[in-house]
């Protein structure tokens, strides 16, 4: 299977000046490179040397809104030509979408094609943060929030600007996105490997306790800023049943659906508790669960990581309580 | 069924309301769950098997088999503009860890 990769942040952000850094690193070769631009006349792509082992396509116009087939059509194509033998032999795929995308339905066009499935998986979403101006950004434009809330990492970008992280912009990153590690980068300089080979689940990465939506100290329209965006992580100490934990994610696709922006998580199944099982899903579609050879440390409580708007803590944690004991009361029963 | 999974019942449809952004009340009885949104009054009681769950309205009983019905008979009354998502498992694998 080829990884996918999405890289995305806010207009400014450093995608580009990352990507041109990365494709330069021998440990980067062999890359087949997607980039997204919005508007009619391209640039991005000739801002970017590539070794000689990797290629870069071009599509414009946004991906999330208009073109989302003509995602699939060209990672179906540069496939194509991969088997003829038309380009490189390239061992990974990144998309690097416009600055003004929405990630979750590219995720959705990469994650949910059949034909794609078989050779294609996507290996995680790396988002950029501009350290001089991310904060400023984060609370004017409500993609730039959802791009933050759905890495597994996020860069930070232009570290040398500034003496250090602005303490608003870590506090923002760290409440929106608590379970993605923070990993500095100036003038796009970062070891490759902490980016492209992170796994979606990351038993370092930090769990927020559960808690109720964050305070926001200042006077906002929250639609407009799109506060209504909260991190919050359920922890269960004792195995969870499978079939609670399949009902618990259909109910929350059927209630919550486009408003549960990410699930991530390592739970201990009943039926299996030597193996944790990972989960991962976007909005209302889920990767199958994919069961660890073992734990990846001592830690063996089930901890679920979901981002999502306008979702209260508590209704995620009522439901799985009360799933839980109904499937437990049924088994017993039996 | 434990009282202990009613309360847990009680306690998920008055977090649904809050999430759903449904005006109303959500009170436990001694045996059922009444809830009050809008001009529907909702009675919530355990049912005889197959169902584990009953739902009055206007008089009318329907059994439901489990928490995941009885969430979607409850938010069909109180919430009707609510268009339901379905559950979607991708086709590609995650990533082997």
């Amino acid at each position: 299977m080829i990884p996918v990769t999405v890289l995305t942040g806010f207009l400014g952000s450093g995608k580009t000046t990352l990507l041109g850094k990365l494709l330069k690193s021998p440990a980067f070769a062999r890359t087949a490179v997607i980039i997204n631009e919005f508007g009619e006349v391209g640039l991005d792509h000739d801002l970017i040397e590539t070794g000689d082992e990797s290629f870069i396509t071009l599509q414009t116009g946004c991906l999330c809104c208009t073109i989302r087939g003509d995602l699939v059509l060209t990672l179906a194509d540069v496939l194509r030509r991969r088997d003829e033998g038309t380009v490189t032999p390239f061992d990974r795929v990144v998309i690097e979408t416009s600055g003004l995308a929405d990630p979750a339905p590219i995720l959705h066009a990469v994650m949910s094609d059949d034909a794609l499935a078989e050779r294609l998986t996507l290996s995680g979403v790396v988002t950029t943060v501009d350290a001089v101006n991310g904060a400023a950004t984060l609370a004017r434009q409500p993609e730039s929030i959802k791009q933050v809330a759905v890495a597994d990492r996020l860069v930070l970008t232009k570290t040398d600007l500034v003496d250090e992280t602005p303490a608003a912009l870590s506090d923002r990153l760290a409440a929106l996105n608590p379970s993605a590690p923070v990993l500095p980068a100036s003038f796009g300089d970062i070891d490759p490997a902490r980016l492209f080979d992170a796994r979606i689940w990351d038993p370092s990465g930090k769990l927020a306790p559960a808690e109720e939506p964050h305070e926001h100290h200042a006077e906002h329209d929250r639609n407009r800023h799109d506060e209504r965006i909260t991190c919050f992580a359920l922890i269960r100490e004792q195995p969870i049943p499978a079939v609670a934990l399949t009902l618990f994610l259909e109910v929350l696709a059927e209630h919550c659906g486009a408003d549960l922006l990410r699930l991530k998580g390592i739970v201990a199944i009943a039926e299996s508790p030597e193996r944790p099982a990972v989960i991962h899903g976007v909005q209302h579609m889920f990767h199958a669960p994919a069961f660890l050879e073992r734990w990846p440390s001592e830690d063996r409580r089930s901890r679920l990581v979901l981002i999502a708007r306008d979702l209260p803590c508590a209704f995620a944690e009522a439901l799985l309580d009360a799933i839980e004991a109904e499937v437990r009361e049924t088994q017993s029963s039996r | 069924m434990t009282d202990d999974t009613v309360e847990l019942v009680h306690r998920l449809l008055a977090a649904s309301l809050d999430a759903w952004h449904v005006d109303g009340r959500v009170e436990r009885e001694a045996d059922h769950i009444t809830i009050t949104a809008g001009e529907h009054s909702l009675l919530i009681a355990r049912g005889a098997p197959p169902f584990r769950w009953t739902v009055t309205l206007a008089g009318r009983e329907r059994g439901v088999t489990s928490i995941a019905g009885l969430l979607r008979t409850v938010r069909r009354v109180v919430d009707p503009d609510h268009q339901a998502s379905r559950l979607r498992i991708a086709p590609s694998p995650l990533v082997p860890s």
